[in-house]
């Protein structure tokens, strides 16, 4: 008689291998895997860490104080995702900002800042673009967009990283990575293989219960084996091309340049810059921003969770002085935050 | 802001996609798929339709678990 085959969840519970630690680069996977309820089901031997995969979370002091100053003293309207406005800068957050007369606009896509710009020509707005290869595109697309309308009043406040070297900086921190799909789904899985190709094991994973479920089962499976591998578990969406029209689009408007990652530190050649000829469009050269070193809250571990060397839990203020509603650190404030997750779901850890 | 919005594609114009996301509706950008056409599902980031989504996660799960 034929032996039926396990699923992913009896996979994941009777898993009897070695210890392994499995980060998740992505902050919707650490948050997702919490709602579902997946964590109660791995058992001892399985780790989960989060990793530096939410952009608002890796974005350093020093940007914030940047968008402070434009919009205080250049009188710049802001225009940003929402979980922005809330991250504590070295003075003040946006948030505290607008009290003293910053102007903030919160849009879905940077897009619609481009349509504010042409609708407001006496207004100088800036976009703070922040993010991963999932979000650079639309950042690119609107400097396009604007630089056809002949617009002068638009311009990003550029940050955006990509992941590629942060995977290298982050070797070592886990046995395994789950490589957050949507950045896949732009970049392809090349950079995946190369990984495996220098000992380091992965998946991509997707977001449903099921995806999850079987990325993390495929992981426990294939770790077994004692081999480095690479399995593309979200193959309804990423393609190990990725999309050839977003790469080649960013490739026109940024080039790579070193970035600062908070908790990493700088990491050469991880972050994006607009290229010359779309200069007019950036804002630091616009209102020629003085160099600014932000200065984090000194209690503040984030630094230490988004490597994975700490969980939020072990951190002195989480819970008591950081809170969702009174955040210290950028980890707590986004959504996609791994202190934000633990608060949400997992105080008992 | 890296959460994607999976929806369908009910309307395709001038380099933009109205998308269906559980019976809410807006316009997103197409200009970074091809061939993108009514009744195709896209995964949607920040107003951009960054890929096509070919399969359900039922049968994807599946074909995988095949494998092991």
């Amino acid at each position: 008689m034929e032996k039926t085959k396990k699923t992913a969840k009896e996979l994941i519970q009777d898993y009897d291998g070695p210890h392994l630690r499995i980060m998740e680069v992505c902050g919707t996977h650490t948050h997702e895997i919490f709602r579902l309820g997946i964590r109660k089901l791995l058992p001892p031997q399985v780790e989960l860490i989060s990793g530096p995969g939410c952009p608002v979370c890796v974005t350093p002091v020093g940007y914030i104080d940047e968008a402070v100053m434009l919009a205080l003293e250049h009188q710049a309207v802001i225009c940003t995702f929402g979980d922005l406005i809330r991250v504590p800068g070295t003075k003040m957050s946006l948030s505290e900002a607008r009290a003293k007369g910053a102007r903030l606009q919160v849009v879905y896509t940077p897009l619609d800042a481009v349509v504010y710009a042409e609708e407001h020509p006496d207004t100088q707005v800036v976009f703070l673009a922040v993010g991963f290869e999932t979000t650079t595109p639309s950042a690119c697309l609107a400097v396009k967009k604007a630089m056809e309308k002949g617009l002068k009043n638009f311009s990003l406040l550029v940050a955006n990283k990509t992941m590629p070297n942060a995977y290298q900086a982050l070797k070592g921190s886990a046995d395994a990575f789950l490589y957050p799909g949507h950045v896949h789904a732009i970049t392809g899985t090349k950079d995946c293989k190369k990984m495996e190709e220098e000992g380091v094991s992965g998946v991509v994973a997707g977001f449903t219960a099921r995806e999850l479920l079987t990325a993390l089962a495929v992981t426990l499976e294939k770790f077994k084996e004692g081999k480095p591998f690479f399995v593309n578990c979200y193959p309804r969406v990423v393609t190990d091309a990725g999309n050839p029209s977003a790469q080649a689009l960013i490739d026109e408007v940024m080039e790579p340049c070193d970035s600062e990652w908070r908790g990493l530190g700088v990491i050469p050649g991880s972050g994006q810059k607009l290229k010359k000829e779309y200069a007019s469009c950036d804002a630091r050269m616009k209102f020629n921003l003085p160099k600014i070193e932000g200065r984090s809250n000194p209690a503040c571990r984030c630094g230490d969770v988004l490597q994975g060397k700490c969980r939020p839990s072990d951190c002195k203020v989480f819970g008591k002085g950081c809170t969702p509603q009174h955040p210290i650190g950028a980890c707590m404030v986004s959504n996609e935050g791994a202190c934000s997750a633990y608060y949400q779901y997992g105080l008992e850890e | 802001m890296c959460v994607g919005l999976a929806a369908k594609v009910v309307g395709i114009k001038n380099g933009m996609a109205v998308i269906d996301a559980s019976g809410a509706r807006r316009e997103v950008s197409a200009e970074l798929l091809q061939d993108l056409e009514p009744g195709d599902y896209v995964m949607v980031h920040a107003g951009i339709a960054i890929a096509k989504i070919t399969d359900d996660d039922e049968d994807e799960t599946d074909e995988l678990m095949e494998m092991l």
